[in-house]
């Protein structure tokens, strides 16, 4: 497989603070890339630094197999920016948005008239075409975003947390609209700190933290790297520290937690592994609320990796 | 490209609010307030005639000199039309002098005694009046006595005194003084607030750079970083930036003008072609003011407003906005300030084309506008070639 | 309180735009102070020119040069006629004499000699046109009549020297009061625009939607709400108006400690609170930061203009006069110009400054109803 995007060793510091450290991926074509870290962990910065807007002390990046610069207006022709930040002008309406920054890469008015229109259709905004963005709610607002991002149809497409303070109706069509894109033969970077977007969205996961890669792989790859097979997590008032040592000792139970008022148990194998939870509380006659079982999560395998969690 | 982004760049501009007040409106606000409050500056400074009194009595009546004077002095047909006078009993004349409603009284004594509330205009032009009547009559005396003197010792005794009195009216009133006003005619300094508030407009338009230029700007806005990964060329998007920048001020500008000559009919004197150009330039000085700040400095939009309005608000206030004479002051004390003064150099390039008939000093106005233009734009390209930056 | 704490942390935040407005309107009415003697006042009884003399100064030449001396204020502006020309058209100078070569032999000869002037046409002008057509008169008149120049000289200068004996009749220092009376009166502009700018700029947080939104469904009383926000400004105020009567007091000195002084400066005091109520009205009105520069602009200068803080109210035309008399400036500075002619304090005197202060009062009221209703109004969002 054709690799779209190449980064080797890349390094960036902001004064004192060294916000990409030494960092290598690559971005197949046709792919979902998701980049995944904690507020902070350098996803913008890098993004920033492959389109060529800020500096940096060292490493390459190379599109399409070239050399990436301010002036490789070839290549910046196939790419497409969503930023974190809403960037529209606010004097313009949806449609002149829209056509304004397409305009910056399609010069036929015809073709650019087209495009706009697949944009509005893509995006959900067709009843707003005349809107100003002061009238627009935030979740329409991100959606005018990300129409202006990739109205041009660009071969490669940078989404950096389109969906940040989002409501959920907006956060599905942007989701969709992503695949959508994708199925069209887009290739995405997309960084969010939402794992569960990434888990549903992205063919491929890297998770930073500090400015370095910690893992990369699908997500069936990372989660094996958590370590466990299962986790229940339960909620039960009053438990003392004989019970905390007698669900240790049940079978296949790798770990064991407690803390106000809920307990998390971990299995590393197992089959029949809540059957055998439930009847020793049961055994025990201990009360509980709720129970429920689930296999491990991103933020286990982050947890594992870095022992902070993903959310703070 | 370039008149794609132009007309979006003109588009942004004019449904930008708060710019089309700055750039448009206020300048014509400031000067309808201008025509407003100085309308009658100039007029008050002419002479109006005024009220007196002259106290009444047998002197009055018997001194031909003073009453003839007086009576010319208060003729409403003649040229010298000064005074209007009533001749009232010293009483009178005092309470009419405390109500204010005469500036002041004369009594005829030796010497004529003039009463007045304070010391201004109208007390000082009657002192001078009554001097001058006074010395009429001296000189009068004068030639009298030597006259009488003259026919006495030749013995001509025939002449008789009436006649004596009368020839020396005739020469005192032979108004043979010799005195050529070569003054220029235009003089009303009131037009230097219209020139400083073009100036005002002028460097305004550098707002409109400054947000332009802003627009497209990666790290001065989330719209300039879109940009920016754009595959436009830099050089042309800020080219064009400006170029709808200059356009947008050369309208409003404009409409100034057109406001400003036509509705408050303020006097440009006629050379409409150096006018204009005085304004492409003054238009320019601001424009390249707006895009070093908006190149030069990191600091939010509304900061850099700030910034540009309080430079174009000092300019003005040093090139006479608030006052005609600070310019002057400036021009004999600080002539340094005014040669940097952007504001100052478009005020005195229009002064010099309304009041001075060579062009010369018109001419050094325009240049140093083109210098200062010229020094600000290339230290704003040194900032501007940077395509890549330490921190966004 | 805790609204006055708040006041307090945002006046703080926004100290910097705040103490440079601040100190460029003080800027503002330092220079206008000191530069007022040119523009304002008319008080000169003798008129400013320059003499450009060509001749010798000798003889008849001399003495003329002497006689417009002793009786004007020569200055000495230099030989360059672009200078010259300058100060001409700044008022400067209000009258420039050329006196060309060969006057004095010319005139010996009776030829009646021709003296080039520059007149700005003004009052000034026109006494500087009377003291050399009066020389030149008499001069004139006495050549034809007596042969010796000496002879001349002395006749005209004896007949010159006849002059009227003035009265004055009031008590009162008149160029020191109206210094104070420009003073204050440009007071009318620092007041008005540096409270609508730090009022609008304090407000535009307390009434930024969201906070507005928050504070209207706290149990927080409306109009006591509003009470704390506008006692909280009328400290600010206060300190303004305090600073720049200190100001005053540095720059004027004596006659700021007078009963003219005094009631100048209470007549601020008012105005001060007044345009408190008119700053808590605008903000009230407008919530958007970026406005609050123009409308600043529009107000201060707009009422200073037509109400005659800049320019002396007797220049203004009737009708703009008349336009002013709804604004409350107006009678802020017609008390201050009051002062100018009243000799003594008694009831009588003093009773139009009482009703100018009861119109202002009156204003203030006005503003304060106008904004809680408009503060009532705003309370349903949208």
């Amino acid at each position: 497989m054709k690799h779209v995007i190449e980064v080797r060793n890349l390094c960036k510091e902001y004064k004192s603070l060294q916000a990409v450290k030494d960092l290598s991926f690559e971005v197949r074509e046709g792919e979902i890339l998701g980049l995944l870290g904690p507020n902070g962990s350098g996803k913008t910065t890098t993004i920033n630094c492959i389109l060529s807007l800020l500096s940096f002390s060292g490493g390459s990046i190379r599109i399409f197999g070239q050399e990436m610069s301010p002036d490789a207006y070839h290549i910046k022709r196939e790419i497409g920016v969503v930023f974190q930040e809403v960037a529209i002008f606010d004097e313009l309406n949806v449609v002149d948005n829209i056509d304004y920054f397409c305009g910056l890469y399609i010069r036929d008015k015809k073709i650019r008239k087209q495009y706009i229109d697949d944009a509005i259709r893509l995006t959900g905004l067709e009843n707003y075409r005349k809107f100003y963005p002061k009238q627009l709610s935030g979740g329409l607002l991100r959606r005018l975003n990300i129409a202006c991002g990739i109205a041009h149809k660009p071969k490669v497409i940078f989404l950096d947390e389109p969906t940040v303070a989002v409501d959920p109706q907006s956060r599905n069509n942007i989701l969709d609209g992503i695949k959508t894109l994708r199925d069209q033969g887009a290739t995405i970077i997309y960084t969010t700190h939402y794992m569960e977007e990434v888990e549903i969205l992205c063919d491929r996961i890297i998770i930073l933290d500090k400015g370095q890669v910690l893992a990369s792989g699908t997500a069936d790859d990372l989660k094996t790297l958590a370590d466990i097979e299962e986790k229940v997590t339960a909620k039960v008032a009053g438990l003392d520290a004989g019970h905390l040592d007698g669900i240790r000792a049940l079978n296949n139970v790798d770990e064991a937690a407690y803390h106000q008022d809920t307990l998390v148990v971990k299995y590393k194998t197992g089959k029949n592994n809540l059957a055998d939870f439930i009847d020793y509380l049961k055994k025990e006659d201990i009360h509980y609320d709720q129970i429920y079982s689930e296999r491990p999560t991103l933020n286990d395998v982050f947890l594992k990796l870095t022992g902070k969690e993903l959310r703070d | 490209m370039f008149v794609h982004h132009f007309k979006y760049s003109v588009i942004t501009l004019f449904k930008n609010k708060m710019l089309i007040f700055w750039v448009y409106a206020f300048p014509i606000i400031l000067g309808t307030l201008f025509q407003m409050a100085f309308s009658n500056v100039e007029h008050s400074e002419k002479f109006h005639a005024f009220d007196i009194a002259i106290v009444e009595s047998d002197t009055v009546q018997n001194n031909e000199i003073y009453r003839e004077a007086f009576r010319s002095l208060s003729d409403e047909q003649s040229d010298h039309h000064l005074f209007n006078i009533q001749y009232v009993t010293e009483d009178t004349a005092k309470e009419l002098l405390d109500n204010q409603e005469i500036a002041g009284y004369v009594v005829l004594t030796d010497p004529v005694n003039v009463i007045v509330n304070s010391s201004g205009a109208e007390e000082t032009v009657l002192k001078y009046a009554v001097e001058e009547i006074a010395q009429q009559e001296a000189m009068i005396h004068t030639l009298i006595n030597a006259d009488m003197q003259g026919a006495f010792e030749a013995e001509q005794s025939h002449r008789n005194p009436e006649e004596i009195y009368q020839q020396a009216m005739a020469l005192i009133q032979d108004d043979t003084v010799n005195i050529e006003d070569v003054s220029g005619e235009h003089l009303s300094y009131i037009v230097i607030e219209f020139y400083t508030l073009i100036a005002m407009a002028c460097l305004y338009g550098g707002i409109l750079g400054m947000v332009s230029i802003n627009n497209s700007l990666a790290n001065m806005s989330n719209q300039g970083k879109r940009i920016s990964v754009s595959p436009a060329p830099k050089a042309k998007l800020i080219l064009s930036s400006v170029l709808a920048s200059y356009v947008a001020q050369l309208i409003g500008l404009f409409i100034l003008f057109v406001y400003i000559v036509l509705v408050l009919k303020v006097d440009f004197g006629n050379h409409l072609p150096f006018i204009m150009l005085l304004t492409l330039a003054g238009s320019l000085a601001g424009l390249s003011l707006g895009i070093l700040v908006a190149t030069g400095m990191k600091a939010n939009e509304n900061s850099k407003t700030g910034i540009l309005i309080s430079v174009t608000m000092c300019g003005c206030f040093l090139s006479g906005m608030m006052g005609v004479s600070m310019k002057y002051i400036i021009d004999t004390h600080l002539p340094v300030l005014n040669k940097i003064n952007p504001a100052s150099m478009i005020t005195d390039g229009f002064y010099a084309l309304y009041y001075y008939d060579t062009p010369d000093r018109y001419y050094q106005d325009l240049i140093s506008l083109f210098v200062f233009s010229g020094l600000l734009i290339l230290l704003s390209i040194v900032s501007l070639r940077r395509q890549q930056y330490d921190c966004i | 309180m805790i609204v006055f704490k708040t006041f307090l942390k945002v006046l703080y935040k926004c100290k910097m735009p705040v103490i440079l407005f601040t100190v460029i309107l003080i800027l503002f009415g330092v220079m206008n102070d000191s530069t007022s003697d040119n523009t304002a006042s008319f008080t000169a009884s003798k008129p400013d020119l320059v003499i450009i003399n060509q001749d010798e100064e000798e003889g008849i030449t001399k003495s003329f040069i002497e006689y417009i001396s002793e009786n004007s204020n020569v200055k000495h502006i230099g030989n360059d006629n672009e200078q010259l020309d300058d100060a001409l058209f700044y008022r400067e100078v209000s009258y420039i004499i050329y006196i060309p070569e060969h006057f004095r032999s010319d005139f010996l000869k009776g030829e009646n000699p021709k003296i080039t002037v520059k007149s700005t046409g003004d009052y000034e002008a026109n006494l500087a046109e009377m003291l050399v057509s009066r020389y030149l008169k008499a001069a004139n008149v006495y050549i034809r009549e007596l042969d010796s120049e000496d002879e001349v000289i002395r006749q005209v200068r004896e007949t010159l020297s006849k002059q009227a004996q003035i009265e004055i009749t009031t008590q009162i220092d008149g160029a020191e009061i109206s210094r104070l009376v420009v003073f204050f009166n440009f007071a009318n502009y620092s007041l008005l625009a540096g409270g609508i700018y730090v009022v609008c700029l304090i407000l535009s947080s307390f009434k930024d939607d969201n906070i507005r939104k928050r504070t209207m469904i706290s149990s927080v009383n409306e109009k006591q709400y509003n009470r704390q926000l506008l006692f909280s400004n009328s400290l600010f105020m206060i300190f303004l108006w305090a600073l720049y009567c200190i100001l005053g007091s540095v720059l004027l000195g004596d006659i700021m400690f007078t009963v003219q002084g005094l009631i100048c400066v209470l007549n601020s005091l008012i105005f001060s609170l007044c345009c408190l109520t008119i700053s808590f009205l605008i903000g009230n009105l407008i919530n958007n930061k970026n406005a609050i520069n123009g409308i600043i602009n529009v107000v201060a200068l707009g009422s200073s203009f037509l109400c005659g803080a800049f320019i002396p109210m007797e220049w203004l035309p009737d009708s703009i006069l008349a336009v002013a008399h709804f604004l409350p400036s107006y009678y802020y500075i017609k008390t201050n110009e009051c002062l100018k002619q009243i000799e003594v304090f008694n009831a009588a005197t003093v009773q139009p400054i009482v009703i100018n202060t009861l119109v202002i009062i009156i204003f203030m009221i006005v503003f304060i109803t106008i904004t809680n209703v408009v503060s009532r109004r705003k309370r349903k969002i949208g």
